[in-house]
């Protein structure tokens, strides 16, 4: 026996899952499979299917994994000292704290993100989320170990890694400079439950 | 290194989650809620993206692309693969196979360094399976305008810095 409330919690995640976003992917990633498929024969064609099909296989548990993290962050973290340390007023320090934790944060996209989203609804400034996410994108420790070293050397990888530090920095300077307003996903939405009685869910629900 | 790291990206979570369980308050319940949200909302998408990711790499002409990338083009070469990095909708396993090849065929250290930025930055894949949802475009816009030039910034500097080696070991 469901309740009411997680019923429509369901259909929520139903409906976000598979939105109007949703489709056009879907949509584009057939259009790329028939160009494919004609531009470079069946074989090609078989080759991406199978590749694609083994790195979404492989990456599912590291993302249940990396959003498990980021989910219990989320409850765990004291905000009130995130903010203090990288908060509106936290200068440059906070930029600089920003980009340190970029570089440590483990784990690809499904984990930053997230993570993002927290120190966004915690109150972080706008220029240290922009430094955190950019240094986790050029300087990202993990990625830098994976993948630069073996594919590009050790020369390289520590001369990308030596000219893109500053970089972080002077993104979160410029993003604090320039005169845009900011609404974050996060402040806007208001906890999905409490939106109220969705009435064809009720419906379906009586006939059954 | 590569069991390391996954040994570290399912030890991460059990510790969280068992600390989130001793604490006996329902964070743990929240905490999985949250992330069983995002799992919906983020992974029908992330799977579309993948499959086409896989397509489109399969149609870059990368071969043709690695001719303009050679120490001689200059600054040129740091647009191009600035741009290159831009387009480029997949993860890190396509990018750096690429990267790979530009370099066999000659590419300068300082447009491979603006290419592989300017695709850490841009992914445009992450933009539409993480940023959009989870922050929103008005992030999504700061951001944007914020990092604009650091690719080009970052090709030109390993220029400066290969142009003064190469100075400094010549006299």
């Amino acid at each position: 026996m469901i309740s009411d409330a997680n019923r429509q919690w369901l259909l929520k995640l139903l409906s976000d899952g598979f939105g109007k976003s949703f489709w056009w992917f879907f949509a584009f990633a057939i259009a790329m499979g028939v160009v494919c498929y004609q531009m470079l024969g069946p074989e090609a064609f078989q080759a991406a299917v199978r590749e694609d099909l083994k790195l979404v296989t492989g990456m599912l548990p590291r993302v249940i994994a990396a959003l498990t993290v980021a989910g219990m962050i989320w409850v765990l973290l004291p905000r009130d000292r995130l903010s203090r340390l990288i908060g509106k007023k936290s200068g440059f320090r906070g930029l600089v704290i920003a980009t340190a934790a970029g570089v440590i944060t483990p784990g690809g996209p499904a984990s930053a993100y997230p993570l993002l989203a927290v120190m966004g609804s915690a109150g972080a400034d706008r220029g240290a989320l922009v430094a955190y996410i950019t240094s986790w994108a050029i300087l990202g420790m993990q990625r830098i170990l994976i993948w630069d070293l073996p594919f590009m050397g050790a020369e390289f990888s520590l001369t990308r890694f030596l000219v893109c530090l500053p970089l972080p920095i002077l993104a979160g300077l410029i993003a604090r400079w320039l005169p845009l307003s900011l609404s974050l996903v996060e402040e806007r939405q208001p906890q999905p439950v409490s939106k109220g009685p969705a009435p064809d869910a009720q419906s379906e629900g009586e006939r059954k | 290194m590569n069991s390391v790291g996954m040994a570290i990206i399912y030890a991460v979570p059990i510790v969280l989650a068992s600390y989130a369980l001793s604490r006996r308050d329902g964070t743990f319940r929240r905490g999985m809620t949250r992330a069983v949200e995002q799992f919906a909302m983020l992974v029908p998408r992330m799977f579309c993206a993948l499959v086409a990711a896989g397509f489109v790499a399969k149609l870059i002409p990368t071969e043709f692309i690695s001719r303009f990338l050679g120490d001689e083009a200059g600054i040129t070469a740091i647009f191009i693969g600035t741009v290159i990095g831009l387009v480029i909708p997949s993860g890190p396993v396509v990018v750096f196979s690429i990267a790979a090849t530009f370099a066999k065929a000659g590419a300068a250290d300082s447009a491979l360094i603006a290419f592989i930025t300017s695709w850490t930055i841009f992914a445009f894949h992450r933009v539409i399976i993480y940023e959009i949802p989870l922050l929103g475009v008005s992030f999504l816009r700061l951001r944007l305008l914020s990092v604009l030039l650091l690719p080009i910034l970052a090709g030109l500097m390993t220029m400066g810095v290969n142009r003064a080696w190469e100075w400094i070991s010549v006299s």
